[in-house]
């Protein structure tokens, strides 16, 4: 090897290090020693038994039906955010991304206000949650696919002969289909996985493998089932990761450049329809839980009320939880924002790094928020290394979970650095860092304030693993809102959806910021095109 | 036969050429040049159909067809970075055309391995596009073109970026080819040398403006 690529590949094995002891505490430790105590003391009786495999088949076919429901949803926004420019494109494509970014408790609480209390705690309502939750997103991934097929792709078709229905159907189609595919796999996992919404609309009747490991834990004290079930859990979430992961890397192979916008204007009455149609309805299902929120939070059965917002603003309680909130937020996004940068700049220097780094940042995400949650229980309960108190394992934990997000948000834009620019810097004189801070840090400055946006977003919303790791003082705001709706009382019901509306300001607020500053979505991209 | 007629054609809002017309008889090769941006792309893409005119209109063996959709027109367009389908291999892209048409199988395989001879890279059938060299997907792009028998071929700079003796090459290969089928061809190119060693007629751009 030469001297300058051994100096690269040993500048990446030490930026390694950080992110590497980090996960390995906080993830692999946990996990490990949740497996160990299974396999060592843990009866298997529990896998028998009827009510366990109901839970298990209705984790299944609610997360594959919400899938299916997530991706019909996607596929018109996909269509015409990938084909056509329109006035109020940017605002189409953030708002369908909010859902996405919303906490799941408060997507379970949209949909408590907006449907009917006899579709409460079904399975429709949990389906139909989901697939908001997700439609967004898979939107994002299809749509931002189907931007990178060339424009000419699909006139080198019609050349040939091919109508608009044959073209879809033999060159857009099969080229999407990976992207498809993929994006099934994530939805799939985040559905299967689902916590918040399950809790809130699911019910005793309705429990998935993910709030039974909490049940188990936290309410019979049965732990040892629950590590059980989590393991399960884990094993199922491995298998599909390892399947989406194989997909994945085969999509990038195919993948075209994007030289030229695909996105054309609007040029028939029917397609203005289309575009209309697909974009007033996404707008509508995204807002109409949102508006329930709010009307919720005004509202009690005696009318129009402000005060469940009187009550947030005085209540010491109340700000005690936002401003727990927010301080755990600032620590998980500098935390995962520090760890992201060295893993993305390691995947710069070193191919073989680059895969470690795959792997490494994958882990939080095999591992659900509730595994987390209950490993970090189970691992860190012993003095000298008894943390379960600990003020910094929330911030730890959220950051875990907010880790791949942000090492997936900064990593594309790095490694599309050319490597010649670098090389420029070389000659000209400077060192690595010097060359990093003048070069990379400029380029890579919008995707950091998007994964700190994604980091302090996942922070403010996450109720699995904090479900297992608040304490009476340091409850954050999915707690408190989950405690105020478990109460009877319509007043601590305005209380827990005025608290919603205020993660949803703030939900908002960080996905226009990420929309803003992400360097590849796809308003940016074909603004960058044109 | 190709007439094109007093086409005027707009981007971005703005004329990018405003009146020209232009004929070609059948069987005749015309190479057409230009300095870069004039719009020799584009003319090629409104007659193809992918690209829209403003006004005038565009008649193919005496067949008004500026309304008819690009699929029905049976014009052939060789772009100048080719345009292979990436998740096809070379056979399955030469093919494509007759598959639309649901040509039998036999003959798919028969016509692939003709058009393939024809283009010099026989048994490249299985091949992965993505692997092939710059001149490889060139002839791939060509022959994907004739096997589909448009009834006009357009050329995009089709020889554009290769090296000198690749280029000299490919230009005899081309040049053979259109003559031996008598394939009424619109070749544009930036390059003089190259319109007059392969066309009946050259014209610039700007001298089919009126």
């Amino acid at each position: 090897m030469s001297q300058a690529r051994t100096k690269y590949s040993n500048t990446a094995k030490l930026l390694t290090v950080l992110p590497t002891i980090f996960v390995l505490v906080f993830v692999i430790a946990p996990v490990a020693n949740i497996f160990g105590k299974t396999f060592r003391d843990v009866s298997l009786s529990l896998l028998r038994s009827g009510t366990i495999h109901e839970i298990i088949w209705f984790t299944t076919w609610q997360a594959l039906v919400s899938t299916v429901i997530a991706l019909a949803l996607a596929a018109p926004v996909a269509f015409c955010v990938a084909n056509f420019r329109f006035y109020g494109q940017r605002l189409v494509t953030s708002l369908t991304g909010i859902p996405f970014i919303l906490p799941s408790i408060v997507v379970g609480v949209a949909f408590l206000g907006v449907l009917p209390s006899t579709l409460h705690r079904t399975a429709f309502a949990l389906i139909l949650a989901h697939a908001y939750f997700n439609f967004g997103f898979a939107a994002r991934m299809i749509g931002n696919r189907w931007l990178q097929i060339h424009p000419y792709l699909d006139d080198a078709a019609r050349t040939l002969g091919a109508s608009p229905s044959r073209l879809f159907s033999t060159i857009t189609l099969p080229i999407l289909q990976r992207s498809i595919l993929n994006t099934s796999l994530i939805v799939f996992t985040l559905c299967f996985t689902s916590y918040g919404v399950v809790r809130m609309l699911g019910g005793p009747s309705r429990s998935t493998i993910e709030t039974e490991i909490f049940f188990r834990a936290m309410q019979l004290g049965d732990v040892s089932g629950a590590m059980l079930l989590s393991v399960v859990q884990i094993l199922i979430i491995g298998s599909l990761f390892v399947v989406s992961t194989r997909f994945g890397s085969r999509d990038s192979r195919r993948a075209s450049a994007p030289t030229i916008s695909r996105q054309r204007r609007i040029d028939s009455t029917a397609k203005r329809f289309v575009v209309g149609l697909a974009s007033l309805g996404a707008i509508g299902f995204t807002t109409a839980p949102l508006l329930a929120i709010l009307i919720r939070s005004l509202r009690t059965s005696a009318g129009f009320t402000l005060e469940g917002w009187r009550s947030v603003a005085t209540s010491t309680d109340l700000w005690r939880g936002l401003s727990t909130s927010f301080v755990y937020a600032l620590g998980t996004l500098a935390i995962a924002v520090l760890l992201a940068i060295f893993a993305s700049t390691a995947t710069v220097f070193d191919e073989r790094t680059a895969a470690f780094i795959s792997v490494l940042t994958s882990l939080p995400i095999v591992v659900s928020s509730v595994s987390i949650g209950l490993g970090v229980l189970v691992t860190f309960d012993t003095p000298p290394i008894d943390w379960r108190g600990s003020q910094l394992m929330l911030p730890l934990a959220h950051a875990m979970i907010a880790l791949p997000l942000a090492v997936r948000m900064i990593t594309p834009v790095l490694q599309s650095i050319p490597a010649p620019l670098r090389q420029a810097s070389s000659v000209l004189g400077a060192n690595t860092w010097q060359t990093w801070r003048n070069i990379d840090l400029p380029i890579v400055r919008r995707s950091l304030v998007s994964a700190a946006a994604i980091s302090a977003a996942v922070s403010l919303g996450e109720f699995g693993a904090s479900s297992f790791l608040v304490r009476q003082n340091n409850e954050t705001l999915p707690i408190l809102i989950s405690r105020l709706l478990s109460r009877p009382g319509d007043i601590l019901q305005t209380q827990a959806f005025a608290l919603s509306m205020i993660l949803v300001v703030f939900s908002v607020a960080l996905i226009f910021l990420i929309d803003t500053f992400d360097d590849f979505t796809p308003t940016n991209r074909a603004a960058s095109d044109a | 036969m190709l007439e094109v007629r007093a086409i005027t054609v707009e981007y971005q809002s703005k004329p990018l050429f405003t009146n020209l017309s232009l004929t070609i008889n059948k069987g005749e090769v015309v190479a057409l040049t230009g300095a870069s941006g004039s719009g020799k792309t584009t003319l090629l893409r409104c007659i193809a159909g992918v690209e829209s005119i403003a006004s005038g209109a565009i008649f193919l063996d005496h067949k008004d067809v500026t309304n008819q959709p690009a699929h029905l027109r049976r014009i052939g367009l060789v772009f100048q970075d080719n345009q292979l389908f990436p998740h096809l291999s070379v056979g399955q892209n030469i093919a494509y055309s007759l598959k639309l048409k649901r040509v039998d199988k036999k003959t798919i395989r028969e016509r692939v391995e003709q058009a393939l001879e024809l283009v010099g890279l026989k048994d490249l059938a299985s091949r992965d596009v993505t692997f092939l060299s710059g001149g490889e997907a060139k002839r791939v792009a060509v022959a994907r073109a004739l096997v589909a028998e448009p009834r006009v071929l357009l050329l995009d700079e089709p020889l554009n970026g290769l090296d000198s003796q690749l280029h000299a090459k490919l230009l005899k290969d081309l040049g053979e080819l259109i003559r031996d089928r008598g394939i009424t061809t619109l070749h544009v190119t930036h390059d003089q040398d190259e319109a007059r060693a392969i066309a009946d007629r050259v014209f610039d751009l700007h001298q089919l403006i009126s």
